[in-house]
């Protein structure tokens, strides 16, 4: 029952979304507002609706309702509730049709935000995002339902795959898609501005605190997938540039530069163009990561091929939202020059250029990578892999400029800064720099590349540092202010700047994880038998024995191992080898031990003979900053998100 | 003084755009690994010596060995037509078994058996990588057919 009310709802909900895209246009065109009030209630409706079908889904769910194809695909009868819950979005279906909820809810949220305050662009707004709704829509009704009965239903499912059977896989989807949903508002601010004709910077302004909030969640989405792979595919490493990873972080690197352009448009009036570009495209790749990962089409170009409606139907959707919003950007281009000219090489606006440059190449970079594969073998049937090393080369240029941009950026100021000056506020953060790389060097680092990371890390600690005491002083004069009244003032006046720095500092604690993981990894594959131990950097490891366990659907192998550390530190690590009853797959479970300077990854491999076994170990330098940046990046961005509409204090 | 600074800027966009563009252009072309099934690699592999390649098919039933008492394996890639001979040294991943899909990874030296650098079977119900394309998916649907009656 459950399934045909939830399949019922999302018909209805098609027709509202169908009713929202026309109705604003005719409102508009005969100038009656109540028309455009009429898309205002469906596309509340239409939330009310799709929540109906997701929780019918997920009710079918928890029923153990197998005679829905999509139930007895992705669940069985001993698989825990959490994960009866969260298989909404196990498999391709689930996620479309929760994609297309989130959007509506979205919607919802903005239409009511923004009614009064936008009004003259709401009716475009509510078009355009009726018109991504309806494009999921169509997909989940008549080309990837969830709702399908099968004719003959199975006693039990086939159960979620394992893999995805880990809190990590849980959360990493859902803010994946909050990510590529939230970008949809801002992209419909822009496109709405852009058929309006009056583009001010009404649109960034509005939509400021959606860019930020999407791309916090796409971050935590992508980091989400990062730890997942490091706890639960055992192979040691985080990321892979694995296409699937790929498609996630293209829009993550182009919003990146959007939001730093954007403060070049809001203070200068520069790059009007570029930035509607820059939305749009950020979008256009959110869909382009749903495609990639949602048609298919990566796991076999030719599989895709065979079974040709979804993929195409999506690349004529892409293909018409693209050609619309680029054609209406050219059209309005004549509208949106600007008369300043960029003044200097060393000023704010010249480094944000550049900002946006690195952030643009880096996504070509993955752009060519990830789809040259497929255009091969398109082309030629010869099929080619791209392989990490490519986007290892190329990144690490790219992260070492933009360490230097961001050290940079507050020691610059708007239009440019006279040389002596630049130089005096260099020296600290240089001489900082210096003695950094110095003493890394002394400390016996050999490699050149740490220790350029550690001098321009520091360098843009340092400058940031710079320029928070700077603030600081000024209060401490101006106003007399004591030092912790000057500073509190400073910060909560200036939410949006010092977020920022707090989103740095997490990025270079991030960096510094990568850097330390990347080069300074140590492996060692080896055979042991019960009482043997071996010994890897500091850590001395004793296998002491086999044991069985038991969870509800699986069964496993498991290794315990007493591992003395560094200081007196004893602990016992227990990997395993699964086996889930009803997939035929054993899983691996690294047993990981994360300390704050490095992690002791243990992995059990098969038996050798009757009494060893074969392991894997690793010791990972500073993963956990990885982890722990991400989650002072994410304090930044909701300290940011704090700064309401007003204007900042001025800078100077 | 305008046109200088615009021409410095302009230099300067060059150099290091130039440069980072000549970098991807070099590191992407050397980090291309194709894709070549027994059959292939056997008919024009004599121009690929040293390459690194990608070897996909199944895992001959019956043929894999173990060396007692190592982690060193044999083992056959078929493609139905042809196989090649295949030797590793490691862990191998959770779903290599006889009869499966699987992908040897390594240089490759005509004439000689295949030494697997790397070997990746499939990672993912939702994402399998390129190689494990039809037959593969062929299996995993019976599979999951076989399971669902």
């Amino acid at each position: 029952m459950w399934i045909e009310l939830a399949h019922f709802a999302t018909i209805i909900a098609l027709l509202l979304a169908l009713l929202q895209i026309a109705t604003p246009i005719i409102g508009v065109g005969i100038q009656r507002p109540v028309w455009i009030r009429v898309a205002r209630q469906s596309s509340y409706v239409v939330t009310l609706l799709l929540t109906l079908a997701s929780a019918g889904l997920v009710v079918s769910f928890l029923n153990h309702d197998f005679s829905v194809k999509y139930v007895a695909e992705h669940a069985s009868r001993s698989l825990p509730t959490f994960y009866l819950v969260t298989a909404l979005w196990g498999g391709h279906e689930g996620s479309l049709l929760f994609w297309a909820w989130l959007l509506s809810l979205f919607t919802t949220i903005a239409v009511w935000r923004h009614w009064s305050t936008h009004a003259s662009s709401i009716p475009w707004i509510l078009s355009v995002l009726g018109t991504v709704i309806s494009g999921f829509l169509i997909l989940v009704l008549f080309l990837s339902s969830p709702f399908e009965r099968l004719t003959n239903p199975p006693f039990d499912g086939r159960d979620l795959n394992p893999l995805l059977q880990d809190p990590g896989m849980v959360f990493h989807p859902p803010f994946l898609y909050i990510g590529y949903v939230g970008f949809a508002i801002p992209f419909a601010f822009a496109i709405a501005a852009l058929i309006n004709g009056r583009i001010t910077d009404e649109w960034i302004l509005a939509t400021r605190r959606w860019t930020l909030f999407s791309w916090a969640m796409l971050t935590t989405g992508i980091i989400f997938g990062a730890y997942w792979a490091y706890y639960e595919l055992g192979w040691g490493g985080y990321w892979a540039w694995d296409p699937v990873e790929n498609a996630s972080f293209m829009p993550w690197l182009v919003a990146t530069a959007f939001f730093h352009s954007v403060m070049v448009q809001e203070r200068r009036r520069m790059f009007k163009i570029w930035n509607l570009f820059l939305i749009i495209t950020t979008f256009a790749l959110s869909l382009l990561g749903t495609f990639l990962v949602r048609s298919g089409v990566l796991s076999s170009v030719h599989a895709f091929a065979s079974d040709p409606g979804r993929g195409v139907y999506i690349l004529i959707f892409m293909a018409i939202i693209l050609l619309f919003s680029f054609g209406l950007l050219v059209l309005r281009a004549d509208r949106l020059r600007t008369e300043v000219q960029l003044e200097s090489l060393f000023s704010l606006e010249a480094a944000f250029l550049f900002n946006n440059l690195f952030f643009i190449i880096a996504g070509l970079t993955v752009l060519l990578g990830t789809l040259y594969p497929l255009a091969v073998e398109t082309l030629s049937s010869a099929k080619v892999t791209v392989g990490a090393p490519y986007y290892n080369k190329v990144f690490v240029p790219i992260m070492l400029g933009v360490l230097i941009l961001m050290g940079l950026g507050p020691l610059l100021t708007w239009r440019g800064i006279n040389g002596s000056r630049l130089r005096s506020s260099l020296v600290k953060p240089l001489g900082i720099s210096v003695l950094g790389m110095a003493g890394c060097y002394l400390l016996g680092v050999g490699q050149p590349y740490a220790i350029l990371m550690v001098g321009l890390s520091l360098f843009a600690i340092a400058a940031h540092l710079t320029d928070l005491g700077r603030g600081i002083t000024r209060r401490m004069t101006n106003a007399k202010e004591g030092i912790l009244t000057a500073t509190v003032t400073l910060l909560t006046r200036n939410k949006r700047r010092y977020g920022g720095f707090v989103v740095h500092f997490g990025i270079l604690m991030m960096a510094a994880g990568f850097v330390g993981s990347g080069l300074f990894q140590e492996e060692k594959n080896l055979i042991m038998a019960p009482g043997d131990f071996t010994a890897i950097d500091h850590w001395r490891l004793t296998f002491e024995k086999i044991v069985t366990v038991k969870g509800s659907n699986w069964e496993a192998q498991e290794a315990i191992i007493r591992v003395e550390g560094p200081r007196g530190l004893t602990m016992t690590l227990h990997p395993q080898k699964r086996d889930y009853q009803n997939q035929q797959m054993p899983t691996t479970e690294a047993a990981i031990f994360s300390g704050f300077f490095e992690d002791l990854y243990v992995v059990l491999g098969d038996a050798v003979t009757d009494n060893t076994w074969a392991f894997r170990i690793y010791r990972n330098p500073l993963v956990s900053w990885i982890w722990g940046g991400s989650g002072v990046m994410a304090l930044g961005v909701f300290f940011s998100l704090l700064q309401g509409r007003r204007r900042e204090v001025s800078r100077q | 003084m305008q046109a200088n600074r615009r021409l410095f800027l302009i230099l300067t966009l060059l150099v290091v755009f130039g440069s980072l563009g000549s970098l991807i252009w070099t590191s992407f072309t050397g980090s291309l690994v194709y894709f070549h099934t027994p059959t292939e690699i056997l008919a024009t592999g004599a121009s690929k010596a040293g390459q690194k390649v990608r070897i996909g098919g199944m895992v001959q039933a019956g043929s894999l060995v173990k060396e007692a008492g190592t982690q060193k394996i044999r083992f056959i890639i078929s493609d139905g037509a042809n196989q090649l001979p295949v030797r590793y040294d490691g862990m191998t991943p959770d779903l290599f078994r006889e009869g499966q899909g699987v992908v040897a990874e390594g240089p490759w030296q005509p004439g000689q058996d295949f030494m697997a650098a790397t070997i990746l079977a499939k990672h993912s119900e939702d994402y399998i990588p390129v190689e494990m394309s039809a037959e593969g998916i062929a299996r995993s649907k019976e599979s999951m057919l076989r399971s669902l009656q």
